[in-house]
């Protein structure tokens, strides 16, 4: 059998072309993938090409950046090179990050879909589910669940992730009750398709586009976040990242601005080229504006 | 004298023309249909009339006049004055109504609010002088239960309704001119009648003179004393209804005329008639 | 006016339904949580001790059946009794209490500065949509939604209060101040200042193109119109038709932001020594007073909860559509 899905409705795969195109055209959007492709490779080959330890001591303490006795972004309190700790740091950063969104999105994915596909009392239940997760203050959700599970990469990772999964679970019940009421989406229930089958291939694909902006936008959520338990503390205190190294080096800030500033400064720059993808993304899945 | 006279009026849109040299006439006190499918150009002409078509859009009125005879007899170009004389004109002298009457009313207000609105705006009344004279409205443009009605939003009435409350709007202050443009395409067949039988009569008693825009050559037939036709952003024929009904010269308007269906009103006749206003209108 | 209070009920009954299940599900997470639940309450007073252990199980009703302890907690929680902190050894919703104006008017500020600077430039730019301003507001609310919220705040400190001088690195009074409640208020908002608006500029970002969005979509639409073709001044077109739709998004997200902007206060308190909730948070954490930590997370869900239908009810204001009927 073919798939229906796919087959009735063409604009799919044409609308993802065109798509494609149009983000190639919005230069913001590619600069932000350029950028953010950098950083990651940065922070996978960076380390090793630079070969500064950052739990190190790797100068004099309070070295400003410039300084020429220090490195290029200066020292903390204790000498350790800021840029290695950024470089370094970005990896459990972008990490945690990734694997917490995809967590979210996994999660809000399944129950999004559930509740959006089959309605009624599966809907109204699982909604209500979604919205005591979305009556507590998020940080302060991920702060106990780190507080009951303890710290940890894996542990930290999770309570972001079981932190952030309703937002798309909410986004992904309104895509498909929207694109459940298509006629491809009858048709292919007419023939006799299995409700997974008409979920994950009829569906799906056709409530991707807004999920994709989405995911982008949860991967800078979750950087935010784990920026923010890194610097209150709340993680494991042996691992670098860029959340920690500002949290460590609080104390100091008047002393010395610069560990603070860079660490926040790679958060800003990293999250801002996510953010211009996703933005790109939107606009090139937005028929309105195609053409233009 | 004409109470409006267009003369070479062109607008474009980037390299677009919408409008292109037209040129006609209004009467006081007649009935103008201006007709043509849509994207002739007739929305953007009466928008270029009230000065709003340049607001919000990347259209440009390049060229012409549009000579408007004032009370006191004198005469103005409209596409001359500036945006001051321009606002004590619209709603006062020369109204409008539109094709969806649910979006053309303010969601958030109520309808009373919005029609004393123009009242407190161009006669400076006080909010209760401007109420009292919205709930008489009510009753010209044959609403029931007035008292009640003042009060609810729009989304609480039916589309015929809200189209005679923007008849209300338009017509509160006493305009000499009253441009209508599709009002009755995004109602119902029966309602259509209602309302284009409401506009035809209060145009008796108030004596104001109608631009009637329409795609429908039915609704020309039913209450224009003239016809404009508009094709592909041009003016192509115009004259009085029977002559264009009778013989018209063009190609363009013969293939509207035949497109009208020989019911309603028009069933078993090859000649238009005047809308009856006898007997209810509700 | 009947429809309107049954449906005003309606939302307070469901209001209190779903802080209930929040408390539920707090309890079964702490029953969840690997570890012994005696040993998290018993904190750091002393975990080793199996005779103290054994107390802390009797006072809290842990050997008592699972249903037994969550029918006597929701019971608890439902007389305002949210437990006792382990390390004041006070009751915990009145050290919470004793925080609230703080949390209370550092989120309200950052709110009221973030709505009204944001509407105020989503109109500006709305109404000159190519403008630089325009596009800097796009920019801007990038940026903005891509900021940590607690390194602008230190960033902030290390400029305005550092480097200037200008105003105070942190805390809510200068204890050295002394003079009448006006000079005490004056030094209580100079504190204010920088936590707001650190906190605001983040959701100022986020506000601001929201409105310029919703404001360029109302001016285009076909009630715009009509009020230029009465003939109403531009100032009355934008003020009066297209800014009372235009606001609508805005204060949605800004009601349901209400739980995000809590969680930035938590930073903003922690990193300015802001002597609110979320800072007790954080040194309950610390302290592992776990009383003290499930308290305010129960306590903030509700403040989330009120917040909402204090939103519901100022969107019924704002929109007649929804006046009636309850939800859209």
């Amino acid at each position: 059998m073919t798939d229906l899905g796919i087959a009735i409705d063409p604009s799919v795969e044409a609308g993802g072309r065109g798509a494609f195109r149009m983000f190639l055209r919005n230069k913001a959007a590619v600069a932000g993938l350029v950028v953010f492709t950098f950083i990651v490779l940065v922070t996978i080959f960076g380390p090793p090409i630079y070969g500064v330890e950052a739990h190190k001591m790797a100068a004099g303490p309070f070295l400003g950046p410039g300084d020429d006795a220090g490195p290029l972004l200066g020292t903390d309190y204790l000498g350790r090179d800021i840029l290695a700790g950024v470089i370094t740091g970005g990896r459990t950063t972008l990490f945690v990050a990734a694997v917490a969104g995809a967590m979210a999105m996994g999660l809000g994915l399944v129950v999004g879909s559930l509740a959006g596909y089959f309605g009624g009392w599966i809907d109204a239940l699982l909604m209500r589910f979604t919205e005591i997760f979305q009556a507590m203050p998020s940080l302060l959700f991920s702060l106990v669940l780190i507080y009951l599970m303890g710290p940890g990469t894996w542990k930290e990772t999770l309570a972001i992730g079981l932190t952030l999964w309703a937002l798309p679970a909410r986004l992904t019940r309104a895509e498909f009750l929207r694109v459940r009421e298509m006629e491809f989406v009858k048709a292919s229930r007419a023939i006799g398709s299995s409700d997974l089958r008409i979920m994950t291939r009829t569906i799906l694909p056709n409530a991707m586009p807004p999920l994709l902006v989405a995911a982008t936008l949860l991967v800078v959520i979750a950087i935010l976040f784990h920026a923010g338990l890194a610097f209150l503390g709340m993680v494991d205190i042996n691992t670098i990242s860029w959340g920690s190294i500002m949290g460590k080096n609080r104390g100091y800030t008047l002393t010395a601005w610069w560990t603070v500033a860079f660490p926040g400064i790679a958060i800003v720059i990293t999250g801002l080229s996510i953010a211009l993808v996703g933005d790109g993304l939107q606009d090139a899945f937005n028929p309105k504006l195609r053409g233009r | 004298m004409a109470l409006l006279a267009l003369n070479d009026l062109t607008v474009t849109f980037d390299d677009f023309t919408a409008v292109d040299s037209v040129n006609f006439t209004i009467e006081p006190g007649e009935t103008l249909g201006v007709v043509g499918e849509s994207g002739s150009g007739k929305s953007v002409t009466a928008l270029s009339i009230m000065r709003l078509i340049e607001m919000g859009t990347r259209a440009k009125i390049e060229r012409g006049q549009a000579e408007f005879t004032m009370p006191d007899g004198s005469t103005i170009d409209l596409l001359k004055q500036n945006e001051t004389t321009m606002r004590s004109i619209r709603g006062n002298q020369i109204a409008m109504i539109f094709q969806e009457p649910l979006t053309s009313l303010n969601p958030v207000y109520p309808v009373g609010e919005q029609i004393a609105e123009s009242l407190r705006i161009h006669e400076r009344l006080s909010r209760k002088a401007a109420m009292a004279r919205a709930r008489q409205m009510f009753d010209l443009v044959r609403i029931p239960e007035a008292d009640k009605r003042i009060r609810q939003y729009p989304h609480e009435m039916s589309g015929g309704m809200r189209q005679r409350i923007m008849i209300a709007i338009a017509l509160c202050c006493g305009p000499r001119l009253l441009i209508a443009d599709e009002p009755t395409t995004a109602l119902d067949v029966t309602i259509q009648a209602q309302i284009l039988g409401l506009i035809k009569q209060l145009q008796v008693e108030t004596g104001t003179a109608v631009m009637l825009i329409t795609h429908d050559m039915g609704v020309i037939a039913e209450v224009a004393d003239r016809v404009v036709v508009m094709n592909q952003s041009k003016v192509v024929e115009q004259g009085p209804v029977d002559q264009i009904f009778h013989s018209a010269k063009e190609p363009y308007t013969q293939g509207l005329i035949s497109a009208v269906p020989r019911l309603g009103s028009m069933a078993g006749k090859d000649d238009p008639e005047a809308f009856h206003l006898a007997g209810s209108l509700q | 006016m009947i429809a309107l209070a049954r449906s005003i009920g309606i939302r307070l009954g469901q209001a209190i339904g779903l802080l209930l299940a929040v408390v539920v599900i707090v309890f079964l997470m702490i029953q969840i949580a690997p570890g012994d639940a005696a040993l998290y309450l018993a904190g750091e007073q002393g975990v080793g001790d199996a005779e103290f252990l054994a107390k802390i199980r009797a006072d809290y009703g842990l050997d008592q059946p699972l249903l037994v302890q969550l029918g006597t907690y929701v019971g608890n929680v439902a007389q305002l009794d949210l437990g006792e902190s382990t390390y004041f050894s006070q009751p915990v919703l009145g050290l919470i209490l004793d925080r609230l104006v703080a949390t209370a008017l550092l989120a309200g500020a950052a709110l009221l500065f973030s709505v009204t600077i944001g509407v105020a430039l989503g109109v500006f730019t709305a109404r000159r949509p190519e403008s630089p301003a325009s596009h800097g507001v796009t920019v801007m609310s990038l940026v903005g939604f891509a900021t940590p919220v607690f390194w602008l705040a230190l960033m902030f400190i290390v400029v305005f209060a550092a480097k200037w001088g200008i105003l105070p690195v942190g805390g809510i009074e200068d204890v050295r101040y002394e003079g009448g409640w006006f000079g005490e208020t004056i030094d209580m908002l100079q504190h204010l200042v920088l936590p707001a608006i650190s906190l605001g500029i983040i959701y100022l970002a986020i506000y601001s193109r929201l409105a310029r969005a919703s404001m360029l979509e109302v001016l285009e639409s076909d009630y715009i119109r009509t009020a230029r073709a009465k003939g109403a001044h531009e100032r009355v077109v934008v003020y009066k038709h297209a800014l009372r739709n235009g606001i609508i998004p805005v204060v949605t997200a800004a009601g349901l932001q209400i739980g995000n902007l809590l969680s930035g206060a938590l930073l903003v308190e922690f990193v300015f020594a802001w002597p609110g909730i979320g800072r007790l948070m954080i040194t309950s954490i610390f302290r592992r007073d776990s009383p003290m930590v499930v308290g305010i997370v129960i306590f903030s869900a509700a403040m989330v909860i009120i917040a909402n239908l204090l939103t519901d009810l100022v969107y019924r204001l704002i929109d007649p559509r929804i006046r009636v009927g309850g939800s859209r």
